[in-house]
Formats: C-alpha cells, structure tokens, sequence
C-alpha cells in the first residue's frame, strides 16, 4: 500500500535523525575511544652500597572509567576490572615479599623503600566504596577471589581474627580500610605466574622477559605488589612492580684495586638476569630501562671533581642513555640522576644490556628514615612475656631539623598483634636513653582495640613525639601467652606463632623526589610514583612467639588406654557371669560317659555281626 | 595431584603435572595440592627449581606452574571437599573440581602411607573407606564417568581396598606388606629426588606425544616388579571396559582433533531454506559422527558432548 506523502516525509525527517544521532554516538565513541587503555612498563636498575644490585619492575595498565568504554578490554587484565566491580574497591594494595629489606645499607628515606619495602609473606590491605556494615562480608570474598587468583593462602585471612580496622594508624580513613597479613607465607614461581599472566605481553616479550625465575629467586629480598586505584572519574589504575635485590655474579667481583680498596662488582643486565633486553612489548604506550644513581655515589662524583654523566671517573655505563634526569632536593642541590633508555631503540638484532662498570673503589651510604625502628621479644617461659619497640637515631635529624629545645619528631606506630598473645596495653612503659618517661610525655594520641579471645587481634595505632637530641627510645608492653583449642594449632605447633610485623611512619618527613628539569612531555608513570607525596615509612621485624602446645599423641593415648581398660573390664565380668563352678568338670564327665556308651555299642554291635556271620557260615 | 611432605614426593607430583600438561590438559583442569614449599624453600640450593633427576636436566616447577592448595591448605577436609564439590560458596573456581558426568579423572596420589592410610600434614590420614565414601558421593552426585586413582605410597594398593562403585580403576605402586621405595639420591641436593614407580611412569610417558596409541594395559604391564622392588597391583574389577582398549590419553592427556578447512560455514548460508538446514545438519552431524567412530582414541569426551549438542541446539 503506498503512504501518503504527508507520512513519507515525516518518515525521511525521522530517518534523518535517526542517522544524525547515529553519527553523534559514533563521534562520542571515538572520542571515548580515545582515552583508551594504556601499559606501560619500566625497570630501574640501582647499585646498592654493599655490592648488590636493584632491580625495580614496574607495570601499570590503566583502564577508562566502565561507562566509555563498557565490559570490554584489550589491555587491561578482566580479572581485575570484575574483581574491582563486583568488591566495590576503590583502593588494593597485595604484596608478596620474601626476604627483609636492609634499612641500614639499602636506604630508608627515597620512595623505593617506603613504597617497596614490604613486610614477609603476604600483606593485603583494602579500601572498600561499600556501606560499613558489609565490608566485612565483602573482605571475606575477596580474600578467597584473591586465593584463587594468585595461588596463595590468602583466604586465611577470612576470619575475623585475621584482619583489623585500623583508622590512622595505617592511612587515614572512614572505616572500609581493612588490613590483614600472613607473614609465614611462602612466594615462589607459582604466585609469579598468575602475576605476570596479568600483563598484556606475559613474560613473552618486553621488559617482563628478562624475569628468570632462579635469578629472581634466589635474590636477598624479592617483593611483588599489585596496586590498584579506582575511581568514577579516572577508571581503574594498575600498577604491578617486582623488586629484587640481587647479587651479580661476576668473576670481578672480589678485585682489589690499586689503590687499597676493593672494587664494587661491575654487572650489566645480562649478569642479573642471564637474558638480554630485545626490545619492547610492541602494546606498551613506551618502555623504559632506568638506572639510578644515588645522592651517595653523585656526591662522590662532585668531590672527585668530575661532571656527572654516564661516563666520568668513578664509573662508566655501558650504554649511552637516551637522557639523563636530575634531581633536585629542597635545597636546589643535585641529589640523584636517572639515566633513562628507550627501549623502543632496541631489537632482537641489537638488544639492550644495561651495565655499569666501575672504574674507583667507592663506599657510600643511602639515606635513612629519622629512626631505626626494630622489634623484639623478651622474657622466658611458656606463660607470659613482653614485646620491645626500640628507636635508634640515624643522624638524619641533625642534617635535617635544627635542634632546638621544643623540636619533636613525630612517629606513628601501627601494631597488630593476633589473640593468643594478649597484651596489657596499661603496661606501656617508654625509656627515652634509658630514662623511664611519663606516657603523657611521649605519647600523643593513642588508639587501641583490645583482643577478644577467637575473636578479633589487638590493635594498636600511638602518635609518639620523640625529643629531636634523643639517641634512643625503647617500648614495652607485657603480654601473656593464651591457650588455643587442638584444633586450632598448625601441624608445625612446635615452631612458633607469628606476630606480623608492625609499620613505622613519621609523618613530617616526606619521601617525594622531584625533577623540574625534566621535559614536560615525558612521561613516566616510575616518575610519577616517585614525585607524589608520600611518608617515610618502615616495617619491623616478624617476631616468632612460642606458646604451650599440648602432648598431640595424647588423645590416641587415652583412646587405646581406656579401650584396654574397658576391654579387661568387660571381659572378665562377662567371663565371671557366664561360667558355673565344676560345670566343666561335669560336661566332661558326661561327655567321656557317652562316649564310653558308644563304644560299648559299637563294641557289641561288631560282636554280634561278627557272630551272626559266623553262624551263617556255619549253616551253609 | 597430592603431594606430600619429602623432595621426592614434590618431584613425584610435579612430574606428573609436567606430563598432564605436555600431553594436552591445561591448568583450569588440573587441581595442583601441594603440602611443602619446595623450590623456594631456603634449603633448596636451586631456587625456583625442584628436579626428578640427578642429572638436572629438566627444572619440573619451570615457569609456569598453578598451584591451587598449599602448605597449611592441604588438609584430608580440603581433598574431600574438592573430590564431594561440597565447598563454601566463596571457594574460587580454580579451588574446585569442575567435574560432570562425561569427565575422565586422573587422581595421582603420593607421600607416606601405609596399611588403609594415607598421611597428610604429620597429623593426620586419610583413611581408605574415607577415600572409597567421597568416590561414592562423586558418583552418586555424577561427577565422574571414569577415575583412574594412582597412588605412590608404601602399601599403595590397600589404600583402594574398600571402593566400590563401578567406573572406578585403580593402580597402587605396592601391595599391602610391601614398602616402595625412592629410584636415587641426588648427592647435589642432598635427597632423593623421586620413587621408583613414579619414575617408571615418567619413562613410559616421555616416549608418548599426544596423538599416541599406547594403552592402559601396555602402561600397566610395563611394571617390572624387580625393577620397582614392589608389585604394583591394579583393580580393575569396577571397572568395565577392557584395559588394552583404553587409550592412556584418556586421563593423562587431552586430544583435541582439530580439522582445518577452508571451505566456507555453511549453516547460516541455508537459514532461509525450510528445508535445506536440516540436510546440512544431518551432513555435520554425521561428520561428527564419523569422527567419533573412525578414531580410536576419544578426545576428552566432555569437549565433544558439548560441541555435539552445540550443533544439535543451533540447527533446530
């Protein structure tokens, strides 16, 4: 049937609108499209003073908010888009760590030891855009999405005696933080692979292929991290880093120098990891190899007299970088330089191999937090004990803060401590060089969530404010030692239960780095890291409690002792009940007398056949 | 594949992992327990590395191994749990077994055991009626068609004394009475890097690839009692097909037979034809068919009711 004119035109006009708004959504989607996901990968290489070498992975995937660019991702790894939706995550820090960073040689004050020194095992922390009362619930889920994930026990950390809520003391925040850690856990191969599997390229092309896994893990300290950040307006952030502290094996390790001392080991990518660079994960928005050289080393440099380049006279690189970076302390004063190569210069045909050789013996020292924090156990016996919090004072505030009378540092102090160890939080006691203070003198603000026994751990966030001309302060608390149900001790009970370690970070003091000199245009999300603001902040140790275990092979014992004890009891009375005095002689008795009737039976039943047979014969 | 407890039971475990994998079965079918941290323990002198073999030719863990319950989580609870399917609801997919009533499965057990026992963590056992009551459940809830229990242990065979429900096979490295025992110590590391059965498995796999022939009788009778110092002894009276007609590929490995073409895909061509669809499904159903019956060995019979019912659904 043919359409009136009218309704034909009104038919095209809508058509036509149709097709312009097609068009407006099409144009949108490209401009979406245009804030696209993006990866990234970087290394840094730095030598450290006691002749062993950093290496420093970092990966960071981006993903635009969900409602430009939908369910779908190219770059960005699923898993973590659907684990950040269905959890409600706005921020995740998992870390996997082996090994204990050397505040004292590797430095405690740059952004690599406050964002990567990481405390043993596994420590998992989450910031969560839910209401208060389903966090919980939600962490329970979450640690076990992770466990599967990452092939670690990290569902241990479901139970409410495993996690805490702490609300300053760790990072400041409303109540969805919570913090959980296993230091006991192993990291190997497996934890890796689920990791890398994460990246666009895995391990098969780019920087994450120089990861071989012996190198890696048989390093003094070897920490992997998974950081994400999520936001309506910035999509998801994901920042992966690996941070190995190696020992190059190189033959000229053990040289001694003309002049006395003994040279540093000269090594090169090819010596940490046995692979060479061969170019970039061809998906990367850029890929770059840094190397670092630290305030101690430029130092030296200057006094030497010489510039500071990548070819002066205490070392050489082996390559020349495509640009060197500058830092700049508060003061204006040279204090570190990155030497940054692009990998996309690089092939198969002619692959990257990074190395420093040194031409001087050099000994230098990496800056440090204001204190050594470091922890540990006193007293004896299975019954109670106390835990010892020592601050000792590197120096750093002399250079820093000018002493005078009312200076103060400030120190937080965070703490979780699991159940069976029950601190007595009124026992504090604070000795500032080995005088016994006043609480009120030392502590200034002081936040403590007591244990409830199977219920929740002790926590313990303090705001301490330590004499800046203090050399050394000292912390104790008492504790005793509970009791845990068969049930709940691991099969190793005879080792020991840990207490995590506790975290160290003094507000005033900030590790941040910054390169004005730097083109404005180069961007580097390593760079990034390192320019934001960011506490110094250190991990004590892990401390080991032995508690009362029971005798495990007694319930065995009582079993087989009162089966053995009921078997006898039972037995006889049943035997004493059952038999009658004589009644066997009798049964015998009557028994050989039928017998003997028998016989005689048959004794004459044989007399007379044998008769009668005789007889018959007889008559025939 | 549970391990437990000693070097050589981890390089037991994982050679076999290596096998599966090598032969076509991938990680999201494999349920890896493993009891002790070997390749980064601290003692271990090669990090990331565990070997079968003194001569330290092959790194078994390698780069890219899942394991999915360690340390403190390999517990006789857990092994049940994943043999029942009765988990918690927030246990990961990758924690359970996925398992429906066209599955082959391969259980591979080793460590230390004994009379109706197998030990787990230095404190507890599973116990052989335990083992025979989960593979009961297991076939009342369909969750396997054919399991094949492997178990390198002392007195292996007594460990599957007590099952009872048909499609069950098994094979146990020693009879009860009998140890068995490691293959040789690797001076290096200072153990013993793997057992003897194990390690006269490994031997007849390494011949195989994964189009291989080789069937369960030849993998049985290749046995040697003088070799392994035990007789392994096999149960095969649940189980119904005959053994020299079972391909080994069917629990050790997974065959996909892939056909390449290029001719073009001829279903949506013919979507308009009433009648034309269902001569064209009749053709790839039987080609499907003809598939099935002119190949000896079964690809993993899950794959192909799926795809089998996928053709069915589409042209209907």
């Amino acid at each position: 049937m043919m359409m009136p004119p009218s309704t034909a035109r009104r038919l095209c006009f809508l058509s036509l609108l149709l097709l312009l708004l097609l068009l407006a959504a099409a144009a949108s989607a490209t401009a979406d499209a245009a804030a696209a996901e993006e990866f990234t990968e970087e290394l840094l290489l730095r030598p450290l003073p006691d002749r062993k070498a950093l290496a420093h992975f970092h990966f960071r995937s981006s993903a635009p908010p969900a409602s430009a660019a939908g369910r779908h991702h190219h770059l960005f790894p699923k898993a973590i888009s659907q684990l950040v939706q269905k959890f409600h995550i706005s921020e995740l820090e998992l870390s996997f760590t082996q090994g204990r960073w050397n505040y004292e040689q590797w430095g405690g004050y740059d952004p690599m030891s406050t964002n990567n020194a990481k405390p043993p095992g596994v420590e998992l922390w989450a910031i969560f855009d839910l209401p208060l009362a389903e966090i919980d619930a939600t962490w329970k889920n979450l640690t076990h999405t992770l466990s599967g994930l990452f092939c670690a026990s990290i569902n241990f950390l479901e139970s409410s005696t495993a996690f805490s809520a702490p609300r300053w003391g760790f990072k400041l925040n409303e109540g969805n933080l919570r913090y959980g850690a296993l230091p006991r856990e192993a990291v190997c191969t497996e934890n890796l692979t689920p990791w890398l599997k994460l990246l666009p390229c895995r391990d098969k092309a780019g920087i994450a292929s120089l990861l071989y896994r012996p190198s890696v893990y048989k390093g003094y300290y070897h920490s992997q991290k998974l950081k994400l950040k999520s936001s309506q307006s910035l999509g998801i952030i994901l920042d992966q880093t690996l941070t190995v502290v190696l020992q190059p094996n190189t033959v000229s390790g053990k040289q001694l120098h003309s002049t006395g001392g003994q040279l540093q080991p000269s090594w090169s990518m090819e010596h940490l990891f046995s692979k060479k660079l061969s170019g970039k994960c061809l998906v990367s928005k850029s890929s770059r190899v840094f190397v670092e050289i630290e305030k101690g080393i430029v130092d030296n440099v200057d006094k030497a007299g010489s510039d500071v380049s990548s070819n002066n006279d205490l070392f050489v690189l082996s390559t020349a970088p495509d640009r060197s970076l500058k830092e700049l302390d508060n003061l204006e004063v040279q204090s570190s330089s990155l030497y940054e190569y692009d990998v996309n210069n690089y092939n198969s045909d002619k692959p990257l191999n990074v190395g420093i050789t040194w031409k001087l013996p050099l000994i230098w020292s990496c800056t440090r937090a204001p204190y050594h924090a470091s922890r540990f156990l006193m007293g004896s016996g299975n019954e109670r004990g106390s835990i010892a919090m020592s601050f000792l004072s590197t120096g750093l505030d002399k250079q820093l803060v000018d002493s005078s009378n009312d200076c103060s540092i400030k120190a937080v102090v965070f703490q979780v401590v699991p159940w069976y160890v029950k601190v007595y939080y009124h026992s504090l006691e604070v000795f500032i060089d080995g005088n016994s203070k006043a609480i009120s003198e030392v502590v200034d603000k002081i936040h403590v969530t007591p244990s409830e026994d199977k219920l929740l751990p002790g926590t313990m966030e303090m705001l301490l404010k330590f004499p800046c001309s203090m050399q050394l302060a000292t912390l104790t608390l008492d504790f005793d030692k509970g009791f845990l149900h068969i049930d709940e001790y691991p099969p190793d009970a005879n080792q020991g239960f840990d207490i995590p370690s506790a975290l160290v970070s003094f507000p005033e003091f900030n590790s941040s780095r910054s390169y004005p000199e730097a083109d404005p245009l180069f961007v580097s999300p390593l760079l990034e890291n390192f320019k934001e603001d960011g506490v110094v902040k250190s991990y004590t140790e892990v401390l080991l409690v032995p508690l009362t275990t029971p005798d495990f092979s007694m319930p065995y014992n009582v079993i087989t002792f009162t089966c053995t004890v009921l078997a006898l009891y039972f037995g006889s009375l049943l035997n004493a009940l059952r038999r009658r005095i004589g009644e066997e002689e009798r049964g015998l008795k009557k028994a050989a007398l039928v017998r003997e009737l028998q016989f005689a039976l048959l004794q004459s039943q044989s007399q007379m056949l044998r008769w009668s047979t005789i007889y018959f014969f007889c008559w025939i | 594949m549970i391990c437990r407890f000693n070097y050589r039971h981890m390089a037991n475990t994982l050679s076999l992992y290596r096998t599966v994998k090598r032969l076509g079965i991938p990680d999201e079918r494999i349920i890896l327990m493993l009891a002790d941290d070997m390749a980064c323990n601290p003692r271990n002198n090669y990090p990331a590395q565990v070997f079968n073999n003194e001569n330290h030719q092959l790194n078994l863990y390698g780069d890219n191994v899942e394991v999915d319950y360690r340390g403190y989580e390999v517990t006789v609870e857990n092994f049940l749990r994943v043999l029942t399917g009765r988990h918690e609801s927030a246990v990961p997919r990758s924690k359970r077994l996925l398992s429906d009533e066209g599955s082959h499965i391969l259980l591979y057990m080793t460590g230390h055991g004994g009379d109706e026992f197998l030990k787990f963590q230095d404190n507890e056992e599973l116990q052989s009626h335990d083992l025979a009551d989960a593979v009961k459940q297991m076939k009342e809830k369909h969750r396997f068609k054919e399991l094949l229990i492997m178990v390198d242990t002392c007195q292996a065979a007594t460990l599957f004394s007590q099952l009872q429900s048909p499609g069950v096979l098994a094979i146990g490295s020693s009879m009860k009475g009998e140890n068995s025992y490691s293959h040789h110590l690797d001076s290096d590391i200072g153990v013993s890097v793997v057992d003897r059965f194990t390690f006269h498995t490994l031997a007849f796999f390494e011949k195989l690839n994964m189009y291989s022939n080789a069937s369960l009788n030849s993998l049985f009778n290749s046995y040697d009692p003088s070799m392994l110092l035990s007789t392994a002894y096999y149960r095969m009276d649940l189980y119904k097909r005959a053994l020299n007609e079972v391909p080994v590929t069917n629990f050790f490995g997974s065959v996909m037979k892939t056909i390449h073409t290029d001719s073009a895909y001829t279903g949506f061509l013919a979507a308009h034809d009433a009648e034309l669809p269902l001569s064209v499904g009749n053709n790839i159903l039987d080609h499907v068919m003809l598939q099935n019956e002119a190949s000896a060995r079964r690809s993993n019979i899950e794959e192909m009711n799926v795809s089998f019912s996928k053709f069915c659904i589409s042209f209907i």
